[in-house]
């Protein structure tokens, strides 16, 4: 037939993974070296922005409008005159601050709402899981909308409460899930026989449990959650122009079009990108670190 | 027997669904009432602020704005039954009129990116999969993972930035352009880089997950039996195992409306493309109740739908999958 003795003789076995010595596989793995040391060098940057800043980044330099990157406006101005380059770093740390506080929030949510669905009665867990099934139908940017609609002008704390409280489903779902499993575990019940409190056993014998297979997700929802500031901002229903945020500066750029000024929307963007997908990067190793030590046990 | 289960599982899903929508509108009448702003400007424009108290006092009550909440909702859900939605107060034309005349737009935009983007993910998973651990492979997934981390809106403006302001190939803005309504090639030529960054975005989060439910199957007992009859590669992958991943794929289909469409709205907007979309951020802008609360609506029971339909399929091909685990699978993002 024209095979060779190579093609003949495939093993067709179960697939040969070579046995791993034991011991020999570090933690570190396969550990995204490069993103990781990208996403400090960002966010070191952004904490430290009044050390890297050369411009008032909220001054409005209107005689520098929509210059393009020199000397003296490393990134350019955008059309209102600010420094980009000092509004990088000063509207980094806004757009990060928000995604951190949103994922807190959430995820704070998350955490009491689920372990409530996962130990509560079964009517109880079925009314509460029906409820995040409707929540998850509906698109999460229509909440924010309302809630921004609700509060009016936005700030930090509106807008990260905002995108918080419409990210705490999946978390919630996958907690509940975990929770289920080891509610009737002896631990649990023996904490709870000597008195211990809900917050109490959540506290000592669930999260240290579930903690590890949620910690993907919550890191992806820091990601969500920067990505909507940005999104919401640029569409004019997060922070207004004053507040520098890398969103709130690429809601420039339909004027930025018009005169063809790319650096307005490139260099925030950029960042913006760079930042999204070192985290996306990082989640991803995490989610592979958790489920090796799922398979090993 | 047999005829009164299946008529207690449509009822049902039936019920499921009434449910679902009723608390989807009041949840958003309610909160859309409560939001600050006057109505009354969305309704009289620049003329409100000229007007005397009682002018404006009169102008509620004859819209009937100053009713309790649950009383203004009631009547809203007596007229709705019948079918009327009432006017909207920016565009002062029945709320059905104003969405009739902008959903063809939506739908075609939303549907044949919808379309391309499952079958374009289809060949890039089954690609993937074939090459699974070589340079193809590898390439796609670096190149899809850097892909779905940038926001829609971003890609929009430098998809604008390149082929309609520096190059001046396409069209920026619009549907079409003034006076050519029913050229289709005009229409054609607007709708390329709306419907490339919808597809764009969307893509690769299928692909991957066609990809790793195909590298699944592989790993099966069936694939070695076929292996050992003697089939090509191409026949197990794509004869049997592609035949086993694609009930959850279509179902996943389902699931996945709202996020499509949450992209859609969101493309459609920077393209001030004139569909749905830009409707619904118009309409929450100028506060014009009316339109905002049909938008949702229709939002949220196309996504509703969508989910019940994707729960049935699944239930119907492979009664051991549940619902809810595709469902958790289908993590709503932002993009």
């Amino acid at each position: 037939m024209g095979l060779t003795d190579q093609e003949l003789f495939t093993p067709v076995g179960i697939r040969q993974i070579p046995e791993k010595p034991a011991g020999k596989q570090r933690w570190h793995h396969g550990f995204p070296w490069i993103s990781a040391a990208l996403m400090t060098i960002i966010v070191a940057c952004c904490m430290g922005a009044e050390l890297l800043m050369t411009k008032d980044p909220t001054f409005m330099d209107l005689q520098n409008c929509s210059v393009a990157p020199n000397a003296e406006f490393l990134f350019g101005t955008d059309t209102l005159g600010r420094d980009i380059f000092s509004g990088i770093w000063y509207g980094g740390r806004i757009s990060i601050t928000i995604g951190v506080l949103a994922t807190v929030i959430s995820t704070m949510i998350a955490v009491v709402y689920g372990a409530v669905s996962g130990v509560g009665p079964v009517w109880l867990d079925t009314l509460m899981m029906r409820f995040t099934e409707i929540f998850l139908s509906v698109p999460s940017l229509l909440i924010v909308l309302f809630l921004q609609a609700i509060w009016g002008e936005a700030n930090m704390l509106s807008l990260s409460v905002a995108i918080g409280v419409t990210g705490w489903a999946g978390i919630a779902k996958v907690i509940r899930t975990e929770v289920r499993q080891i509610r009737s575990s002896e631990y649990v019940l023996a904490s709870r026989c000597m008195g211990g409190r809900f917050f109490h056993v959540l506290r000592k014998h669930l999260a240290p449990n579930f903690l590890a297979s949620i910690m993907f997700m919550v890191i992806m929802n820091v990601r969500t959650a920067i990505s909507a500031e940005s999104t919401l901002s640029f569409m004019g229903m997060g922070l207004p122009l004053e507040i520098v945020s890398w969103g709130s500066m690429l809601s420039l750029a339909e004027k930025a079009l018009l005169t063809q000024s790319w650096w307005i929307i490139l260099i925030p963007g950029g960042f913006l990108v760079t930042l999204l997908m070192c985290i996306t990067n990082m989640g991803n190793y995490l989610r592979k670190a958790a489920n090796r030590k799922e398979s090993n046990l | 027997m047999m005829k009164q289960n299946l008529l207690l599982y449509w009822g049902k899903k039936a019920l499921v669904f009434l449910v679902s929508v009723m608390v989807l509108s009041v949840a958003v009448f309610y909160i859309s009432r409560l939001a600050p702003g006057d109505p009354l400007m969305s309704y009289y424009g620049e003329r409100t602020e000229k007007m005397s108290v009682e002018e404006k006092e009169a102008a509620r009550e004859k819209l009937g704005l100053n009713d309790p909440i649950h009383v203004q909702y009631v009547r809203w859900l007596q007229n709705a039954l019948k079918g009327d939605f009432g006017i909207s107060y920016k565009y002062k034309q029945d709320v059905t009129e104003v969405i009739g005349s902008r959903i063809g737009n939506t739908l075609i935009l939303g549907g044949i990116g919808f379309v391309l983007t499952f079958l374009g993910a289809l060949g890039l998973g089954i690609l993937c999969a074939w090459h699974e651990d070589k340079w193809p492979d590898q390439l796609l997934c670096k190149g899809g993972t850097l892909l779905s981390c940038i926001p829609e809106f971003w890609l929009s403006l430098v998809m604008i930035l390149v082929f309609s302001v520096t190059l001046q190939w396409l069209p920026s803005s619009g549907a079409y352009d003034v006076g050519h309504k029913h050229d289709i090639l005009n229409r054609a030529e607007h709708l390329i880089l709306p419907l490339t960054v919808v597809v764009l975005e969307h893509l690769w989060y299928y692909a991957y997950m066609i990809r790793n439910k195909l590298l699944e199957e592989t790993r099966a007992d069936y694939v070695l039996l076929g292996k050992a009859k003697g089939l090509s590669k191409k026949k197990i992958l794509l004869g049997h195992c592609l035949r086993n991943s694609l009930p959850s794929y279509i179902s996943l289909m389902a699931i996945s409306v709202p996020h499509v469409l949450g992209g859609t709205y969101i493309v459609e907007k920077v393209f001030s493309y004139p569909g749905i979309g830009t409707l619904s951020f118009e309409s929450a802008q100028y506060h014009d109740y009316n339109l905002l609360m049909v938008l949702c609506m229709l939002t949220g029971i196309v996504v509703i739908l969508g989910n019940l339909i994707g729960g049935i399929i699944n239930e119907r091909i492979d009664p051991r999958i549940k619902a809810a685990e595709v469902t958790e699978t289908s993590e709503v993002t932002w993009d």
